[in-house]
């Protein structure tokens, strides 16, 4: 991953690039929910079930973190995308409660 | 490393902390903040962008809320960084018939204060938001009601203020606060520090921090459901309200008649953001399927074209609700140097520049350009 250009795109939902996460763990950003938030990898269509765990090694090499520390990130319901018809119908959807 | 002493020490990495460090720093004190998580990881990161004028009660909240809006117009030139700052104006719905009384007197007593805003019939409404729904019979509208990215506002602030030399310090608990001669003692796992200001910038966390100096501070953490969608063209120009949102939030006797009321916006990267709840629930930040179900009905009310939208995502966030819907800021009464900076319920985005500026200025003259007296928690 080391030799991999800072243009090569990383999160493709939301289009960060490989250079976009380094400088993000560069002022801080150690955890997925904070680099999320930094750049929006992982806040796209597919909520960062693609490049989840992708992100996460890039965040262990640069840190020397453990991936066991890094994953898993925060998931929220719906797991799929529904339509708003779908969710406000008759209890289609039961999500799981987290705390 | 924790230094062994600060000119303050702020307690809470959300927005108005980092506001507080920002604003000190700018002048010339370099603040050490400390937060339990990380920064931008509890409130502030699950939240709309709302910087809603028209939401803010006639009074001392909205002249506060107007200071904020002055101070956002020219804030992403000085901290050099952008936070999706658009000045799109707002909407607040009316759904009935009978709520169009309420909002002429509520529209009447903003503009007394001096905030551009009109009431708009539904067709009016309409030709200014063509998805809005038939069903809508007004809207009111202010061109200053604007909307911003809160997790880009708040690590946009945290960076410029470290750049300008204050030290912010993630996971890490404080665990105690003791009063030693003239100063305090703010402890954490990994050490002690002394200084002579500690602020309590820990929003919906802030009775933790306050009884372990000794007081009680009346906030209660205000539960808030959102939902997030794909990405869209553009839908809507402005952010919108319900004017049920208005009475629920100053009238909780009206929010359990009325419903919830619900907030949608567009964000720039073109998904919607649809809320909201307002369930008072203790720390909980779960989603139900309860609560994300009247949403989407709600939302779907207003915005019919809703009805086929995908959802991508759901969340919570924890509001530090106060009973007077003010926060609390400022000294207080026999606790030399601890400074509240909390219980913005839902308003904490929208009112963190006025709050870093008046805390900052505070702390460096002792003085504020709008009065606190409003904002004192007297314990």
């Amino acid at each position: 991953m080391n030799d991999l250009d800072d243009d090569t795109l990383i999160c493709r939902c939301e289009e960060v690039s490989l250079g976009e996460i380094r400088e993000a763990i560069d002022r801080g950003a150690t955890t997925l929910p904070e680099l999320r938030r930094r750049t929006r990898a992982g806040m796209g269509l597919c909520q960062g079930r693609t490049c989840g765990t992708l992100v996460a090694q890039i965040i262990a090499r640069r840190t020397g973190k453990s991936l066991e520390e890094i994953l898993p990130a925060t998931s929220r319901p719906p797991v799929r995308s529904v339509t708003v018809q779908e969710l406000g119908g008759k209890g289609k959807c039961s999500p799981k409660k987290r705390t | 490393m924790l230094p062994e002493k600060a000119d303050v020490v702020i307690i809470g990495g959300g927005v108005i902390g980092a506001s507080i460090a920002y604003h000190l720093a700018q002048r010339g004190v370099t603040p050490v903040l400390i937060e339990r998580w990380g920064i931008c990881s509890a409130t502030s990161a699950s939240c709309d962008g709302f910087v809603f004028m028209q939401s803010k009660r006639p009074g001392i909240h909205l002249e506060l809320a107007m200071e904020s809006a002055r101070r956002f117009a020219t804030l992403e030139a000085e901290l050099g960084r952008s936070f999706e700052y658009e000045a799109c104006g707002g909407m607040i719905v009316i759904e009935g018939e009978d709520e169009v009384p309420a909002m002429e007197t509520y529209v009447q007593e903003q503009r007394n204060i001096g905030l551009e805003v009109t009431l708009l019939t539904g067709a009016e409404a309409r030709r200014r938001e063509p998805a809005l729904s038939q069903g809508i019979v007004g809207a009111t509208w202010s061109p200053r009601d604007c909307q911003v990215n809160p997790m880009l506002l708040t690590f946009g602030l945290i960076d410029r203020a470290r750049e300008l030399g204050a030290r912010i310090c993630t996971e890490r608990e404080v665990t105690a606060i003791e009063r030693g001669g003239s100063a305090w003692f703010v402890e954490t796992q990994g050490g002690e520090i002394r200084t002579p200001f500690v602020v309590n910038a820990a929003g919906p966390f802030a009775p933790a921090i306050g009884r372990m100096a000794g007081i009680d501070i009346p906030i209660t953490p205000r539960r808030g459901q959102l939902l997030v969608t794909e990405t869209l063209p553009p839908l809507i120009g402005s952010i919108f309200l319900s004017a049920r949102y208005i009475a629920a939030k100053f009238d909780p006797d009206l929010a359990t008649e009325a419903g919830e009321g619900i907030s949608i916006e567009q964000t720039a990267s073109g998904s919607l953001i649809l809320g909201s709840t307002r369930e008072f629930v203790g720390y909980d930040t779960g989603v139900t399927a309860e609560g994300i179900g009247t949403i989407a009905a709600r939302t779907a009310g207003v915005i019919p074209r809703l009805e086929e939208v995908h959802i991508i995502r759901s969340f919570a966030g924890l509001r530090p609700y106060t009973a007077s819907g003010l926060p609390f800021l400022g000294f207080v009464d026999g606790l030399e140097g601890f400074i509240m900076a909390a219980g913005h319920e839902g308003d904490g985005i929208a009112l963190a520049p006025a709050t870093g500026h008046l805390m900052a200025q505070l702390i460096t003259t002792g003085r504020t350009d709008i009065p606190l007296d409003s904002f004192a928690l007297n314990p």
